[in-house]
């Protein structure tokens, strides 16, 4: 425990500037990854534990690209793209077989899939940390604000995600698609009996929540550094975040994630070896005062 | 004696048991009928304990059961069945019925054999046989028929020697020669076991038929309040409710 | 009393079963364990394999481990992600007991079995209100949670790196735990007893009060249960059988291991049940030899032992969709039934 770091940071603009700007990126990278495990769960009714995988798989197939054509946008196209389809497939020849199974039949088959897919990754690229690199775009002068240092990728990141937010939550709102996703939520049972392709509206849902899982990877694979078995933290730390902000509720997961990034990158000053714990007792803390979650609804 | 005064429940802004005030005197038989939605689901409810009243009193023998938990009331004495039969689908009529007793026994925990007692045993003896479910004491409840079920219900609540015994629409699901058997059986019951017996019926020829006393339920307010006879010349629920068929007229 | 009492007083019914029956069920369940132990207790003498003692060892620490999550999950609904927190809790704390202070083993066993019963009522206090995914989740949070702490306080737990430095085994009535084929025979028995004990809460009234909750608890409420002491009762039992599987993995290893307190734990407990059957209460202890056996040959045939665990979990998820108990039981069931029938 090392509270005068904490305390000498608080009181530093440049170090608070720093922290701040690094848990808003650990924070946006968090929602993406929680807003696409909400959706899936608040559709699908399912725990999508594979949902590291797919991050895992976004930066893997990010990095790849990457180094074969050089072009970043390419990159996360592909990261984003690549991961849809996979989840699609997953979805559609596996995940659709433990629909109506108890939780504990999809959390084993998931658990199934991430052994799977953390081999295969293993096979493919090898055990050993790999790194992508920064764009030469980006490799350029950070930002100085109010003394604090501010690379430039970190706006883009933020960027990014705040925009995949904002088209997300529009287009739940606004788009025709959008209103049946919602619809299919809170009745699922009725959006059938109204003539919808369950089926491929499930398919759908779940590649964009794994779609958004994968951008999350792309974008932080400049940044990370690569190894099969990454999804796992951030796995758990996603689960954290929507089950803080409420199973089902974007907002939500925007408002823990940021919370969480933020409890991160303040707490490592000042609680170096326990930084992981200060996560789960923030969760606990959090789950007793209201178990559904700061914006959860209560499950029927 | 059950003495109910004042019972009050909103849902939003649902006046949905208004200010209702009955007495159930000891060994009584009535049927709460009433429009759908009229509250008489909600009335059950609040009497045992799943909803919290807003306000008002439940006396069950002086004591006030108002705000107490499920639990607490039933070990009070109010026993329950259920509109849509509520049984453990895994346990057999017989292990239901032991491991209802068991639960009722606070002697009875950890540390004992399996169903310890021979009183034990005879207390679910007893509750299968009144209510026909002893030769299928080993069928396991998932496969019970629905009425079957039903009955089955009605045995869980039974077994725990309660004072008073609400029924929560005992034919629903029925055709109509089951629901007469059904509705003779919950007579015989009250008949024979001198218990206080409320009931929620909505086939107003069963109802006619077999209960002393009627109470009408509507809008979750007390509409009517009497014998047969009674209810069935009274302007109010005849307007509100039974039409002209049931109205005035013998028995 | 009411004249229902009475009527029954006077009443005289010949039962199906009586008295005698169930104490036979008890006598039944002591006989098996005892030609269970008979046997377990004979091996060394049948084989020099210390591999084989090894592996029965390891298999007595997670059975109970499994067994005892099962009594949440199979027995009462519970389903608990985070219960590897109490083999953890288990091994530590004896560790801790018997490397700072002079305590003899079973001193030091009663009082792993103190703390983890007052940690496990402070957590399970606070979890079983809550309702499946969530109970589920906060499990896990708790679990992570002491994890955490004990990487992050090396000057105590030893951080990373675990216990150190070896678990003294002072002799205690005569029993000689670093001698290998005593501590063989300490740890079956164990499970041996543990189980039994298990086995009579599964079969007691308490027992089916934990199934009535599991079938339907608010059913459970209306006959005049306390639904939420009743899940507390056992969530703390189950987690002091947990933590005795966690001591006999800390006199295996000698030492306790962050591992042991990590989700994985609490992972492998449920794939266990999953593979052995909930409907059974040997169903645990059957996964538990199949897993031990699954990980052991795996890891020797190849480094990517992940896919082939993989493959073989979705046998059982998508193909049996039944652990191996639950299949052999109901494939027994209709083969009776067709004979019947025949």
């Amino acid at each position: 425990m090392d509270l005068d770091a904490l305390a000498g940071c608080l009181a530093s603009s440049a170090c608070l500037v720093t922290q701040t700007t690094s848990g808003l990126i650990i924070g946006m990278l968090l929602f993406l990854v929680a807003v696409g495990l909400t959706l899936i769960f608040g559709v699908l009714k399912v725990v999508n534990f594979t949902h590291g995988a797919f991050y895992m798989f976004g930066a893997y197939f990010a990095m790849t690209s990457y180094q074969a054509t050089g072009s970043f946008v390419l990159a996360i196209v592909c990261g984003a793209a690549g991961t849809a389809i996979l989840g699609l497939i997953f979805e559609r020849v596996f995940m659709s077989r433990v629909y109506g199974a108890n939780v504990l039949m999809q959390l084993l088959v998931c658990y199934a899939f991430v052994l799977i897919f953390d081999d295969v990754v293993r096979l493919v690229w090898g055990p050993e940390f790999k790194s992508m690199g920064m764009p030469a775009a980006f490799q350029v002068m950070p930002l100085f604000i109010a003394g604090g240092v501010v690379p430039p990728y970190y706006l883009l990141l933020i960027g990014v995600a705040l925009a995949a937010a904002i088209v997300l939550g529009v287009g739940l709102a606004r788009t025709r698609l959008g209103k049946v996703i919602r619809a299919a939520a809170d009745n699922p049972g009725m959006v059938s009996a109204l003539g919808i392709n369950t089926g491929a509206l499930y398919g759908a849902v779940f590649a964009l929540g794994c779609m958004l899982a994968g951008l999350a990877g792309a974008l932080a694979a400049p940044v990370r550094s690569l190894t099969p078995g990454m999804g796992f933290s951030v796995l758990i730390e996603s689960f954290i975040v929507t089950v803080i902000g409420g199973m089902g509720s974007i907002s939500g997961a925007l408002i823990g994630a940021l919370l969480l990034g933020l409890i991160r990158s303040f707490g490592s000053q000042g609680f170096p070896l326990f930084t992981d714990g200060l996560m789960y007792l923030f969760m606990v803390i959090v789950l007793v005062a209201r178990p559904t979650g700061l914006f959860g609804k209560e499950v029927a | 004696m059950l003495e109910i005064r004042g019972l009050s429940k909103s849902f939003g802004g649902v006046r949905a048991t208004d200010n209702v005030t009955l007495d159930f005197a000891d060994g009584s038989l009535t049927a709460v009928i009433g429009p759908n939605g009229a509250g008489k689901s909600t009335f059950f409810n609040l009497i045992t304990g799943a909803f919290r009243p807003d306000s008002g009193k439940i006396l069950l023998d002086g004591y006030d059961l108002a705000g107490s938990a499920p639990a607490e009331i039933v070990r009070h004495g109010i026993g329950r069945a259920f509109q849509v039969a509520s049984v453990f689908p895994s346990l057999t009529v017989e292990e239901t019925m032991l491991a209802a007793v068991g639960a009722d026994q606070r002697r009875a925990g950890v540390l004992h054999r399996r169903f310890p007692l021979p009183e034990m045993r005879d207390r679910a003896e007893h509750a299968m046989e009144l209510l026909g479910l002893a030769g299928k004491r080993n069928r396991v409840a998932s496969t019970l028929s629905h009425g079957d079920q039903k009955l089955l219900d009605i045995a869980l609540a039974l077994v725990l020697d309660p004072k008073v015994l609400l029924l929560d629409e005992p034919t629903a699901g029925m055709g109509p020669e089951e629901r007469w058997r059904m509705i003779d059986k919950v007579r015989e019951l009250w008949d024979t076991q001198k218990i206080t017996v409320v009931f929620i019926e909505h086939d107003m020829d069963i109802v006619f038929k077999i209960a002393p006393e009627i109470v009408v339920l509507c809008y979750g307010r007390i509409l009517a309040s009497g014998t047969p006879a009674a209810i069935r010349s009274n302007a109010a629920v005849i307007e509100a409710y039974l039409g002209t068929e049931h109205a005035g007229g013998s028995a | 009393m009411t004249e229902l009492q009475a009527e029954r007083a006077t009443k005289t019914l010949t039962t199906p079963r009586d008295d005698a029956a169930s104490k036979g069920w008890r006598y039944l369940d002591v006989l098996i364990a005892l030609a269970a132990f008979a046997v377990l207790a004979s091996l060394p003498f049948l084989s020099s394999s210390k591999a084989l003692l090894d592996f029965v060892i390891r298999c007595s620490a997670y059975g109970l481990f499994a067994t005892s999550l099962n009594l949440l999950v199979g027995y009462t609904g519970l389903t608990s992600f985070g219960h590897g927190m109490f083999f953890g809790l288990g091994a530590y704390s004896f560790g801790l007991i018997m490397q700072r202070t002079g305590a003899s083993i079973p001193l030091a066993f009663v009082a792993t079995l103190a703390i983890t019963a007052i940690v496990a009522t402070v957590i399970g206090a606070i979890c079983v209100r809550l309702k499946e995914i969530y109970f589920a989740f906060v499990t896990l949070a708790f679990q992570m949670l002491i994890y955490s702490t004990i990487l992050s306080w090396p000057s105590f737990t030893g951080g990373d790196q675990g216990l150190r430095g070896g678990i003294p085994r002072p002799v205690f009535i005569g029993i000689d735990l670093s001698n290998h084929v005593q501590l063989y025979l300490f740890s079956c028995a164990l499970l041996v007893l543990g189980l039994l004990a298990m086995r009579q809460i599964v079969q007691s009234p308490f027992g089916y009060t934990l199934r009535m909750i599991r079938d339907n608890a608010k059913r459970a409420a209306f006959i005049g249960i306390h639904v939420w002491r009743a899940k507390l009762a056992i969530f703390v039992m189950a987690a002091l059988f947990a933590a005795i599987g966690g001591m006999v993995m800390a006199l295996f290893v000698s030492g306790a291991y962050p591992e042991f307190a990590y989700w994985t734990i609490s992972g492998e407990g449920i794939f266990i049940n999953m593979l052995g059957g909930v409907t059974t209460f040997l169903g645990p202890m059957v996964g538990t030899v199949l897993l031990l056996i699954l990980n052991d040959t795996v890891t020797r045939f190849t480094d990517y032992h992940g896919i082939v665990l993989g493959i073989v979990i979705l046998f059982f998820a998508l193909g049996l969709r039944k652990g191996l108990m639950d299949f052999v039981v109901d494939w027994a069931k209709q083969r009776r039934e067709k004979g019947g029938s025949a």
